[in-house]
């Protein structure tokens, strides 16, 4: 199939998918927030946004508007440079990240006869690559909060540097053991390893919750939502951001939800192969979806930890799990 | 050491708290090692004002004392006053103030439970606990007229007669209330992040306990009994039949069990309530020429027991129609100084919000 495509029409390809991704995402980023808005509306007893538009359904478009519009403030004493790229690295580090993330399947574009695999780059270290640009990621909020000279602010970005150090090692050795039975680091692989219909997560429950748990410290959800917790922090590494900076901290926050969904997908829960009558790409939406949805319900229904929680919980409890988890994967593999 | 403290405002806005106060807390890292209480954004001096003011002028200021509870405010003016001149109330005034009182107790305890999971970060249990504290507040709209501020306890009885089935809809809300509180039990009170963080911080001590004046919750977290209704019984606690909720801890938790259990108790005293109430019965005594009421010389010393604990007005009068002086004694101003500050040395700054909640502060109360 590869043999098919000209190079000129793969790095066309590759554009053209970067553009998608970064154009795709944001609107659904976007319209994330709408929908947490009326998940957590739903699950408060509220109504929710309601006033713009249909259901409130444009309630998104104003606020971008607003967001757009505000004036750019940056503080006197800020570091102008580093309080200016910091909101640029969680976003774009966000959208890099998806980059390596495969999501539909591939097809064939009809009459042409071109093959397109869904996926910008298929890098062969995917998931490794996929892990470390979310782990930059952080960078954004260590020095948003370092920049802007404001107490809140360092001790947001000190928070920042708490979880980074608490959830990583989780994050790594959670993946290990899928890696180990798949015997490679590509997405494309995972999805394959799992065509046959048996999900990862049949064997793999424990690597699973310790992904997931993981992956709601890494992008910043509740219960973990250490780095801006106003009843504690204010806003922490946000308190003197305003407009489209402050904006592009969430659209990267999203962004990484989504991420974390579709690698929880791709990895765990049988990827975008076809199940029963379904074909795989709705299959993969739909898990997408409930990923998403599930980091809301989380968020309704449990309150924050202390941070010294997250890392006696990270440290003393997920990190042994995660490495008996791994022992345990490498023993049966040996016997099997 | 010295150069690595920095010091932040914690407040004046505070979520779950029903006012301004502002916390100055000096940290090193997230450790708090000086902490020390601001007040004086809402001093509005009371105290003062109902000095020159008639019963009458008074009684509208007194409720605005505590915003979220402004009942036991009535209750104690209004009993005070009744002291002062001898009135006795009817049975049946009686057992409406009661069932207003501990209506009021249920709401504001309603309201804390929202405070103190928003301080938490859980923002579910407390959208949920003010849905239900509304419908409390749409029986008091239908009673007095008036959702927060009632105005409804007056000096000789009560402003106005039940509304035709008042105590059947009162009746249906405490089967939903006692509907409804499992699920706060399941999601709040049984949460493990809750448990996990709360047990064990801001602990009391309990010998200090009585000797500092403590009252209230943060003195029956830490097993003590003591109730005003029970103690210094007014109304018609007498006859009522209900338990004190205590808990052994002294820490958030506690606290937050033994109001757990408070809002228990008072729907069963409502149900009692609704069950004894006098059918018919004078709900005002005439106070004679009471627009021109004149305070005879003396001064009394009333108490209640509010949501927050015990709640007390000092009323002297000098013979003239205007009121001598007031004081006002609650539970706020002991627990936001001494008992907060006292709390917060070596805590973590997670832990400011959640303890501030716990100690039922009303930062109106401490400023009158």
């Amino acid at each position: 199939m590869d043999g098919t495509m000209l190079p000129e029409v793969t790095a066309v390809g590759v554009i053209i998918k970067a553009i998608l991704i970064l154009a795709v995402i944001s609107a659904i980023a976007g319209f994330g927030t709408y929908i947490e808005r009326k998940v957590l509306a739903f699950m408060q007893r509220r109504v929710g946004p309601n006033h713009v538009g249909p259901y409130g359904l444009l309630q998104l478009a104003a606020d971008g508007i607003k967001l757009f519009t505000k004036e750019d403030i940056i503080p006197q004493h800020a570091n102008r440079l580093i309080f200016a790229v910091a909101p640029a690295i969680t976003a774009a580090t966000a959208f890099i990240a998806l980059g390596a993330v495969p999501v539909f399947p591939g097809f064939t574009i009809p009459f042409v006869d071109v093959y397109v695999p869904s996926i910008a780059s298929d890098v062969n270290v995917g998931i490794l690559f996929v892990l470390g640009m979310m782990a930059a990621g952080l960078y954004g909020p260590l020095l948003a909060g370092m920049a802007q000279s404001n107490k809140w602010g360092i001790l947001g970005s000190a928070r920042t540097a708490i979880q980074f150090l608490s959830y990583e090692v989780v994050t790594g050795l959670s993946l290990l053991a899928p890696i180990m039975m798949v015997g490679s680091l590509s997405f494309v692989d995972f999805n394959n390893y799992q065509s046959d219909g048996t999900w990862l997560v049949v064997y793999q429950p424990v690597a699973f919750i310790l992904f997931l748990i993981a992956g709601y410290a890494e992008t910043n959800r509740t219960p973990f939502d250490l780095l801006e917790h106003e009843a504690e922090i204010v806003s922490g590494y946000v308190t003197e951001y305003s407009g489209m900076r402050w904006g592009m901290f969430f659209i990267g926050e999203y962004a990484n939800m989504i991420t974390i969904g579709i690698i929880a997908s791709v990895v765990f829960l049988g990827g975008y192969n076809d199940w029963w009558i379904f074909p795989g790409w709705i299959m993969i939406l739909a898990k997408i979806a409930f990923s998403f949805f599930f980091m809301l319900w989380v968020r309704a229904a449990w309150p924050h930890v202390r941070p010294d929680q997250l890392m006696w919980l990270c440290w003393k409890v997920l990190m042994p799990l995660a490495v008996i988890n791994v022992v345990i994967t490498g023993i049966v593999m040996m016997a099997g | 050491m010295e150069n690595r403290v920095i010091k932040i405002y914690h407040g004046p806005q505070h979520p779950g708290i029903t006012g301004n106060m502002s916390l100055e807390l000096d940290l090193l890292g997230e450790t708090i090692k000086g902490a020390r209480t601001h007040v004086g954004y809402l001093h509005r001096g009371f105290e003062k004002l109902v000095e020159r003011r008639t019963i009458i002028q008074a009684f509208t200021i007194v409720c605005r004392i505590c915003v979220p509870e402004p009942d036991p405010n009535e209750e104690n003016f209004a009993r005070a006053i009744e002291t002062l001149a001898g009135i006795e109330i009817s049975d049946r005034a009686k057992y409406i103030r009661t069932m207003v009182l501990e209506m009021a107790r249920v709401a504001s305890l309603l309201l804390w439970i929202g405070g103190q999971s928003g301080s938490i970060g859980l923002g579910t249990v407390g959208q949920w606990s003010l849905f239900d504290r509304d419908l409390i507040l749409d029986l008091f709209e239908e009673l007095t007229g008036g959702r927060v501020y009632h105005m409804y306890i007056y000096p000789g009885g009560v402003r106005r007669e039940l509304p035709d089935g008042f105590l059947d809809k009162l009746f249906e809300l405490l089967d939903y209330l006692e509907d409804r509180l499992p699920l706060y039990d399941k999601v709040f009170f049984e949460n493990a992040t809750f448990k996990k963080r709360a047990i064990g911080v801001g602990v009391v001590n309990r010998d200090e306990a009585l000797k500092n004046g403590y009252v209230g919750q943060v003195l029956r977290g830490c097993g003590i009994k003591r109730d005003t209704r029970r103690d210094n019984p007014y109304l018609v606690y007498e006859d009522l039949d209900f338990e004190i909720p205590t808990f052994n801890g002294c820490d958030v938790y506690a606290r937050a069990m033994v109001r757990r259990g408070e809002i228990r108790e008072s729907i069963k005293i409502l149900r009692q309530i609704i069950e004894k109430m006098p059918k018919d019965g004078k709900i005002m005594q005439k106070i004679p020429k009471h627009r021109r009421f004149k305070i005879p010389k003396d001064d009394t010393f009333v108490s209640t027991e509010s949501a927050r604990g015990e709640y007390s007005y000092y009323i002297a009068g000098d013979g003239s129609e205007k009121i001598r002086r007031m004081q006002v004694k609650g539970a706020s101003l002991i627990h936001g100084f001494t008992l907060l500050e006292k709390l917060l040395i070596d805590e973590e700054l997670s832990n400011v919000a959640m303890i501030m909640n716990s100690l039922g502060i009303c930062p109106p109360e401490i400023e009158r």
